[in-house]
C-alpha cells in the first residue's frame, strides 16, 4: 500500500487526477459489475499497469451513484455471494462519452507537445 | 440534481441500512480478494494478510465513502451523538454530577442575565430615549436638588439645547368613587410633559399652555388602569366631570396602557411604578419667588446636542439667573443627567458584581467538568487507542469527545433554563422594593440566546483540553499497556492547575459573601434611633379644598391622635410629616439668634412636622428638654424640637434648650422667633447614610400640614389596630382614603432590602462555588490515590504507618488548596475597591473575614481529601501487589 508515486518496482503507476471516474464508467459499459470485478478488470486490461486503490474505489462509486451516473442493485456474484452490482445509467453513458472525448483531446494535445518539442 | 437529493435523503434517513450495505459491500470485496489469493496458492492466513494490506484502513475507507455520500457532517454528528449518549449512559453518576453542576451554574447565569437584560440592556419604553435627560440643581449641601417653578419657566423659554422640556411634581389625589374613596398617585405636569417623553394620549389630548394658568387647571389626564377599573373604559370619558379631592375635574385625556413613569426623586415614585392621574401644574404667585424647590425637570435634547453641551448652556443660563435674582438663584450649578443613568445608575455596580460572581461560578463549573472529563479520558485511553488503531482520524476522536461535552453542556443548559425560569421569579420577589425596572425582568428571547451561547461556550471550554489530550494518545502504548493506564505527568499537572484555579475563585466569592454578610449584619444591628417593633403606620392626605385653614387641619390630626390614643392596646399614637428611612428630604434655611453664618453659607436643616405623640410612638429618645404638648398651639409661644445633629452643628458645647431661631429675614417681635424646647436623638436618612442630617420639627398644631403619616405603637401585634384606624379616620371624615397601611418593620425591611439581596445572592454563589471546588479537589485526590494504590501497598509492606499515609495524602491536598487559597485572597484584596461602594461598616480587607475564608477553605479541603486519605491509609499490601 505504497503512497509513493510511480512504483517502479512493480511497474505500476498511480492514476492521474480525475481519471478514476472515467475508468470506472468505461469498465461498466459492457454491463453491470461489482466493485471487486471493476478493480480486477482495470488491472487486467491495463496489463497490470494501473491499479485502483480500494480506498479510492468505493468512495468514487458512491460519489458516481450520488450524481446519478451509475445505479446500484444487489445481485448474486459468480462465487454465489450477495454482491452490490453497479451499472451505467443513461446520463452515465452521456458522461462517459463526454469524458472520453475530453480525455482523447487532452492526450492528443499532450502527445503533440511531446512530439513537437 | 433530484437524484442527488434523493440519494442524500436516503443516506440520511435510512442511515442504518446504508451503513449495513456499505459494510457488506466491503466485506464482499475483502473475501473475494482473499479467495483470489488462495486460488493462487497462498494459505488462508497469508491471503488474508495480503488482502488487508491492499485494502487499507477499513474505518478510513468507510469514512471516505460516507463523505462521498455527501451527508457526512450531519451523519457523523448524529453518530457521534449516539455514541456519546451511550458513553454518558454507561456512567450515569458521573454524567449526572456534571449535568447538575452545569445546570446550576448555567441556570444561575441565565437568571442574573435576565435581570441585567431587563434592567440594563432593554431600551426604555420611550421613543429615542437616549435623548431624554433629567435636570437638577446642585450645590455643595444638596447635590441633587429639585427646580423652582419660575426658574424652570426661564429654562424652558431660553434654552436652545432641548427640543422640549417639562417639569413635574408629585400630587396625589383622592378619587371619590361609589364605594370607599381611593387614593391615587398622581403628578402635576407642565404642558408638553408627554410630548417630551414621546408619548400620546390614546383618547383626548394633553394639556396646553393655557392649562398652566392658575384657575384654568381643573383638568385631568387618566391612566389606562384607572380608566378601565374606575370608569369601565368609558369611550365618552373625554369632557366628563369626575370628583378628585372633592372638586370637579374635567377629563381631557387617557394615556395608553404601558405609559411608564420616568421616576422622580422628590416624593419619589420609582420608575415604572403606577401613576394614575396627571393634572396641569398651575404657576401661582410671583415669578420673583424663587426660594422653594419642588419641580422635577426632564428634557428631550435636540438631535446632535450632547449632554455636555446642554449642561454647559444650562449652567451659563443659571449664572445669568443668579445675576437677575441674587440670593435665591446664586450658588447653584445645573446637572443634566441622561434618564437611563438616572434610572439604573445606582444599581449598575451591584448588578455587575453579581454578574462577575455568577460568571466565576460558571468558570468553576467548567474547570470542574474539565477535570472530571480529564480523569475519564485517561480511563478511556484504551478505547481511544483502539479507535485510532482502527484508522479513525484524530480529528474524528476530538470531534467525538467534543460532541460528548457539548451534549453535557447543552443538557445542562436546558435544565439550567428551567431552573432560571423558577429562579427569576424568586429573584424578582427578593429584589429591593425600589429596584428600577423590576417588572421588565423575564426569561425572554435574549436570555434564551444567552443561555444557548454560554452552554456552547462552556461545552467547548471544558471539552477542548480533555479532547486534545485524548487525541494525543499513542495507539501502540494504549494497546500494549496493562489495564492500569496511568495518566501522564502533564495531565496530572493540568488537573492540579484546574483545582487551584477553582479554589482561588471560590475563595474570592467567599470573601465577597463574607463582606456582604458583615454589611448586612452591621445594618441590621445598627441602632436606628427609633424602635420599629409593634408600630403601625399609614398615610393620610387631607384635600385642601375641604381643609382650607391650618386650624382645620391641625384640629383633624389632633382629634384623630386623641381618639387613637384611647383605643385598647395602643401605647401611643401620633402623626409626622414623614417616616424614618423613607428618603424624606425637605430643607429650610433659617436665622439663629446671636449668630451669623459664614460668608456664602447659611443655616439650614431638614424640616419635619410632628404631633405631640409622634416621638413616643416612634420611640425616638428625648435627650434634653421636652416633647411637644397639647399646649403648643396657635397663639402660644412658637416652639420647635431639634435633633442632636442640629444642636451639635450650630451650638456645639452649648445648652440648646431655650435658644431661638427665625424664618424671617428681619425678625422684629418675639412672635417672629421660635424657641427650641427639646432635643431628640438622631435618625439617619437611610440605614447606610454616614450620619444623621441636622433636623428640626414644627408642632403640627402650630404649623399644620395636610399630608401626614400616622404612627401607632401598640402593646402587641400592631396589625390588629388597622381596622380601628380606618374606623377612626372615617368617623372624622368618611371621604378620606387611608393609604399605605404598613408595619414599621416593613418600612425598615424595605430600606435594607438592597444589601440583603446582594448578600443572599453572593452567598448562594459562594456556597455553590466552594462545593464545586470541593468536588474538584476530591476528584483529583481520589484519582491519584487510586493510581498509587500499589505504591501505598508497597509502603505499608515496607513498614509505613497509617498515619504516615494519611499525612501524605492530606499534604497532597494542601499543596492544591493552599496556593489556590492564597491566590484567591490576593485577588479578593485587589478587587476590594469594586465592592467598597456596596459595603457598610466593613473594610474590603477585613482581616477577620480573610481569616474565616481561609479557615473555611481548609476545612472543605480536609473534608474533600479525608475519604481518599483513609482509603490510602488502609491500603492492604496484599491486594495492592496482587493488582499488578
Amino acid at each position: 500500500m505504497s503512497k509513493r508515486k510511480g512504483n517502479t518496482l512493480t511497474g505500476k503507476i498511480e492514476l492521474p487526477q480525475g481519471t478514476l471516474d472515467l475508468l470506472i464508467l468505461r469498465t461498466l459499459l459492457p454491463g453491470a459489475q461489482h466493485g471487486w470485478a471493476i478493480s480486477e478488470r482495470v488491472q487486467q486490461v491495463s496489463s497490470e499497469v494501473l491499479s485502483i486503490q480500494q480506498g479510492s474505489l468505493y468512495p468514487a462509486l458512491h460519489r458516481l451513484e450520488r450524481r446519478g451516473w451509475i445505479k446500484a442493485k444487489w445481485g448474486t456474484s459468480e462465487n454465489n455471494r450477495k454482491a452490490k452490482f453497479y451499472e451505467l445509467t443513461r446520463s452515465g453513458k452521456q458522461q462517459l462519452e463526454l469524458e472520453t472525448e475530453t480525455w482523447r483531446k487532452l492526450t492528443l494535445a499532450v502527445e503533440q507537445i511531446l512530439e513537437g518539442a | 440534481m433530484l437524484n442527488d437529493l434523493r440519494y442524500r435523503v436516503r443516506a440520511l434517513f435510512l442511515r442504518k441500512a446504508v451503513e449495513d450495505e456499505l459494510e457488506e459491500e466491503l466485506r464482499f470485496h475483502f473475501d473475494t480478494e482473499v479467495e483470489k489469493h488462495m486460488r493462487a496458492g497462498m494459505t488462508q492466513e497469508e491471503a488474508k494478510r495480503r488482502a488487508r494490506i491492499v485494502f487499507g484502513g477499513h474505518e478510513q475507507v468507510k469514512e471516505d465513502c460516507r463523505e462521498a455520500r455527501g451527508t457526512s457532517v450531519i451523519e457523523t454528528t448524529i453518530e457521534d451523538a449516539k455514541y456519546a449518549l451511550r458513553q454518558l449512559w454507561a456512567n450515569p453518576t458521573f454524567s449526572l454530577v456534571m449535568i447538575l453542576t452545569l445546570a446550576l451554574s448555567i441556570g444561575a447565569n441565565s437568571a442574573i442575565f435576565s435581570v441585567i437584560n431587563g434592567v440594563l440592556l432593554k431600551r426604555l419604553p420611550y421613543p429615542q430615549a437616549e435623548r431624554l435627560t433629567r435636570i437638577f440643581l446642585s450645590s455643595a449641601d444638596f447635590p441633587k436638588f429639585p427646580l423652582n417653578p419660575f426658574d424652570f419657566l426661564d429654562f424652558r423659554a431660553r434654552n436652545r439645547s432641548f427640543e422640549s422640556m417639562a417639569a413635574f411634581t408629585r400630587g396625589d389625589v383622592q378619587l371619590s368613587s361609589a364605594s370607599e374613596p381611593v387614593h391615587l398617585s398622581g403628578f402635576y405636569v407642565t404642558s408638553g410633559y408627554f410630548r417630551v417623553l414621546g408619548l400620546q394620549p390614546q383618547l383626548g389630548r394633553e394639556f396646553d399652555f393655557n392649562a398652566e394658568i392658575p384657575g384654568n387647571g381643573l383638568q385631568v389626564i387618566l391612566s389606562d388602569r384607572v380608566w378601565r377599573t374606575q370608569f369601565g373604559a368609558d369611550p365618552n370619558i373625554i369632557g366628563r366631570k369626575i370628583t378628585l379631592d372633592t372638586q370637579p375635574y374635567i377629563v381631557t385625556g387617557v394615556m395608553p396602557a404601558g405609559t411608564e413613569h420616568p421616576g422622580n426623586n422628590y416624593h419619589a415614585v420609582a420608575y415604572g411604578d403606577s401613576v394614575d392621574v396627571w393634572r396641569p401644574f398651575p404657576f401661582e404667585g410671583s415669578s420673583n419667588q424663587r426660594g422653594s424647590h419642588f419641580m422635577e425637570g426632564i428634557g428631550r435634547l435636540k438631535a446632535g446636542v450632547s449632554v455636555g453641551q446642554a449642561a454647559a448652556e444650562m449652567n451659563a443660563m443659571m449664572t445669568q439667573l443668579g445675576r437677575e435674582h441674587p440670593g435665591n438663584d446664586t450658588g447653584w450649578t445645573l446637572l443634566v443627567v441622561p434618564l437611563y443613568s438616572e434610572i439604573v445608575g445606582a444599581r449598575q455596580r451591584m448588578l455587575f458584581v453579581l454578574l462577575g460572581a455568577v460568571g466565576m461560578v460558571l468558570l468553576i463549573a467548567c474547570a470542574n467538568t474539565a477535570n472530571l472529563l480529564l480523569a475519564r479520558a485517561s480511563a478511556r485511553q484504551r478505547e481511544i487507542a483502539v479507535r485510532l488503531a482502527m484508522g479513525a482520524p484524530r480529528v474524528r476522536v476530538v470531534r467525538q469527545l467534543l460532541t460528548e461535552s457539548l451534549i453535557l453542556s447543552l443538557t445542562g443548559g436546558v435544565l439550567g433554563l428551567l431552573l432560571a425560569l423558577g429562579g427569576v421569579r424568586a429573584l424578582v420577589a427578593l429584589l429591593p422594593a425600589d429596584f428600577p425596572r423590576a417588572h421588565d425582568i423575564h426569561v425572554s428571547w435574549p436570555v434564551l440566546v444567552f443561555t444557548l451561547l454560554i452552554s456552547l461556550l462552556t461545552g467547548i471550554l471544558f471539552g477542548l483540553a480533555p479532547a486534545m489530550q485524548a487525541s494525543h494518545t499513542d495507539p501502540k502504548k494504549g494497546l500494549q499497556g496493562s489495564r492500569t493506564t496511568t495518566a501522564s505527568r502533564h495531565q496530572n499537572r493540568l488537573r492540579s492547575a484546574l483545582v487551584i484555579a477553582e479554589v482561588s475563585m471560590a475563595s474570592v466569592l467567599l470573601v465577597g459573601a463574607g463582606l456582604m454578610l458583615r454589611t448586612f449584619l452591621n445594618l441590621v444591628h445598627l441602632d436606628p434611633g427609633f424602635h420599629e417593633e409593634n408600630v403601625l403606620t399609614a398615610n393620610l392626605s387631607l384635600p385642601h379644598a375641604q381643609y382650607k385653614t391650618d386650624e382645620q387641619t391641625a384640629q383633624f390630626y389632633d382629634n384623630l391622635t386623641n381618639s387613637l390614643n384611647t383605643l385598647p392596646g395602643v401605647e401611643s399614637a401620633g402623626a409626622g410629616s414623614d417616616l424614618p428611612w423613607t428618603g424624606y428630604d425637605e430643607n429650610a434655611g433659617f436665622g439663629i439668634e446671636g449668630k451669623k453664618p459664614a460668608p456664602n453659607d447659611y443655616f439650614h436643616a431638614r424640616y419635619h412636622r410632628a404631633t405631640a405623640g409622634y416621638f413616643s410612638a416612634m420611640q425616638i429618645p428625648l435627650l434634653e428638654g421636652r416633647f411637644f404638648t397639647e399646649g403648643d398651639r396657635k397663639g402660644a409661644r412658637a416652639v420647635i424640637v431639634v435633633n442632636r445633629a442640629l444642636a451639635q452643628r450650630y451650638w456645639p458645647n452649648e445648652d440648646v434648650v431655650g435658644k431661638r431661631i427665625t424664618f424671617e429675614d428681619e425678625p422684629k417681635t418675639d412672635a417672629d422667633w421660635l424657641t427650641i424646647v427639646g432635643v431628640v436623638g438622631n435618625v439617619k436618612d437611610q440605614p447606610n447614610s454616614t450620619g444623621a442630617e441636622p433636623a428640626f420639627w414644627w408642632p403640627e398644631l402650630q404649623r399644620a400640614q395636610l399630608d401626614m403619616s400616622v404612627v401607632i405603637r401598640t402593646r402587641s401585634d400592631a396589625r390588629q389596630v388597622a381596622d380601628s384606624l380606618r374606623a377612626a379616620v372615617h368617623k372624622l371624615d368618611p371621604a378620606l382614603a387611608v393609604a399605605d397601611v404598613k408595619l414599621m418593620n416593613q418600612v425598615t425591611d424595605a430600606s435594607i432590602s438592597a444589601p440583603r439581596f446582594t448578600f443572599v445572592m453572593v452567598s448562594l454563589f459562594a456556597a455553590l462555588a466552594i462545593v464545586l471546588a470541593g468536588i474538584g479537589a476530591y476528584g483529583v485526590i481520589a484519582y491519584t490515590v487510586a493510581q498509587r494504590t500499589q505504591e501505598f501497598g508497597l509502603r505499608v509492606a515496607l513498614g509505613a504507618q497509617h498515619g504516615d499515609l494519611l499525612r501524605m495524602v492530606l499534604m497532597q491536598s494542601a499543596r492544591l488548596v493552599v496556593p489556590g487559597m492564597i491566590v484567591g485572597l490576593a485577588l479578593a484584596l485587589s478587587m476590594g475597591r469594586v465592592m467598597q461602594a456596596l459595603l457598610y461598616g466593613v473594610s474590603a480587607a477585613d482581616p477577620l473575614i480573610l481569616a474565616s475564608v481561609a479557615f473555611v477553605v481548609l476545612v472543605v479541603a480536609l473534608i474533600a481529601s479525608y475519604v481518599p486519605a483513609r482509603r490510602a491509609a488502609n491500603a492492604d499490601p496484599m491486594t495492592a501487589l496482587r493488582a499488578e
